[in-house]
């Protein structure tokens, strides 16, 4: 359509950035349409409306039932833990030092991949937000919508990073914020990656977020091929690179890690238990 | 009702593979990269599947796709998940090894305007790509964003008044693009 285009009323510049989008346009791999994986997920989506439905529904029951409701208890324990968790010092917050969680790791090429997430505490007044702000740049990281330290205070910032072979870490996935979202049921937010910008890594990863309850998520590549990712804790020599983990700092959703074998790319991930 | 959704299935399909192409470019344009813009294009159509029995009989299905899609790339940002848009990185722009001078350059051309585009206001973003990719009106656009004419009017607006002020853009837009 764009590259049929006249100029319908448009002035110069704008039918110059018309003819620069068509061509920046091109830039993308067209691929073959996946009509399949497209009506699974579909199908999926449909389930996925019906289990919503039917967890509301239990809800409803239970609050009809006010001595079953009561007796979980539940809401309460989650304001308890989130009342605790508010240490004095900034040190103890972890304004100027995150805490880590490694995600993954593994070998590519001969050098060693890992991914991790760090996560900040949220400075509470300018001078801990500049002391975080220098701190976060001596590391190379660059929070999300702070072009100032004072946009930092009142803010958690978590950075998921990834690191192949002696070069530095580089953050892939990130954002500060005043409250970290939570994730249920089958949520999930995650992004396709390489294991570095260097052209020579095609080796592919998938970084994510899902709910604490996930149990697993499964990553489809385009070859037909699959990774699965369980819970872990700690690490093993057994590990392949997929796995679910807690992290440090971040109460509201576990992350987890897929690595695509050799020779493909990803195509969708969803969590499957 | 099985040989019906077979039927449905089956325009679905054709309804899909016929559109794809063009959704890819339209998202690879609002995300900047080829695995976001993948991601954004399937889950968008995934949407548009779950609701096709209604979406296939209507008039106009595109409209109804160009809605799901613009919700769901606003959604994204809504969350606020920041990912590097970064060309360089993923989008398979360094893969195709340039072979001429001026392949190098155009690869550099688009490169700088999806940068260019990735540090645009999602609104305005989506606001340029619908009106001078897709080459809607303001009122097509405004059904797609949700919002109203005035709102496309002055997103448009702002965001070609950004890129125009971003050095090399400039440059590139008064060459008229390249060839």
């Amino acid at each position: 359509m764009s590259g049929n285009r006249e100029n319908h009323g448009m002035t110069q510049t704008e039918s110059d950035i018309a003819l620069l989008l068509a061509d920046a346009a091109d830039g993308v791999e067209i691929g073959i349409a996946p009509v399949q994986a497209v009506m699974r997920g579909g199908r999926r989506r449909r389930s996925r409306r019906w289990a919503v439905t039917a967890a509301t529904a239990v809800v409803v029951l239970g609050g009809s039932a006010g001595a079953t409701l009561a007796f979980a208890g539940l809401p309460g324990e989650h304001h308890r833990t989130q009342v605790a968790a508010h240490p004095a010092s900034p040190e103890a917050r972890h304004v100027y030092e995150p805490q880590r969680t490694e995600l993954a790791r593994g070998t590519y090429q001969g050098k060693e991949w890992s991914v991790s997430v760090q996560v900040w505490g949220a400075p509470r007044n300018e001078s801990e937000a500049a002391r975080q702000f220098d701190r976060m740049a001596e590391l190379g990281l660059k929070p999300a919508d702070a072009r100032k330290p004072a946009d930092l205070i009142g803010k958690i910032s978590f950075f998921a990073t990834r690191g192949w072979g002696e070069e530095h870490v580089q953050q892939v996935m990130f954002n500060t914020v005043r409250t970290l979202e939570s994730y249920a049921g089958t949520d999930l937010e995650s992004i396709a990656t390489r294991f570095s910008s260097d052209p020579a890594s095609s080796g592919r990863l998938v970084i994510g977020m899902v709910a604490k309850t996930a149990q697993e998520v499964t990553c489809d590549w385009k070859d037909g091929r699959t990774s699965v990712a369980r819970p872990a804790v700690g690490v093993s020599a057994h590990d392949d690179g997929n796995a679910i983990r807690a992290v440090g700092g971040f109460p509201t959703a576990n992350w987890f890690v897929c690595v695509a074998p050799q020779g493909t790319a990803y195509q969708s991930a969803e969590v499957t238990k | 009702m099985g040989e019906r959704e077979d039927a449905r299935n089956e325009e679905f399909q054709s309804f899909m593979i016929g559109r794809w192409p063009r959704l890819m470019r339209t998202a690879f344009l609002l995300t900047g990269e080829q695995h976001a813009a993948e991601d954004l294009v399937q889950s968008t159509l995934e949407q548009v599947f779950v609701a096709w029995r209604r979406v296939g009989s209507a008039d106009e299905p595109e409209a109804y796709v160009r809605r799901v899609m613009i919700n769901a790339h606003a959604r994204r940002h809504r969350r606020k998940l920041k990912e590097f848009l970064a060309p360089k990185d993923d989008s398979g722009l360094v893969r195709e090894v340039p072979d001429t001078g001026d392949r190098i350059a155009q690869a550099d051309d688009r490169s700088a305007l999806l940068k260019a585009l990735a540090q645009l206001p999602p609104r305005q973003r989506e606001a340029v790509v619908l009106r001078y990719w897709e080459d809607l009106t303001e009122t097509q656009a405004a059904e797609a964003m949700g919002c109203s004419v005035g709102t496309v009017k002055s997103n448009a607006a702002k965001g070609i008044a950004k890129l125009r002020a971003i050095p090399g853009l400039a440059e590139m837009v008064t060459q008229g693009g390249r060839g």
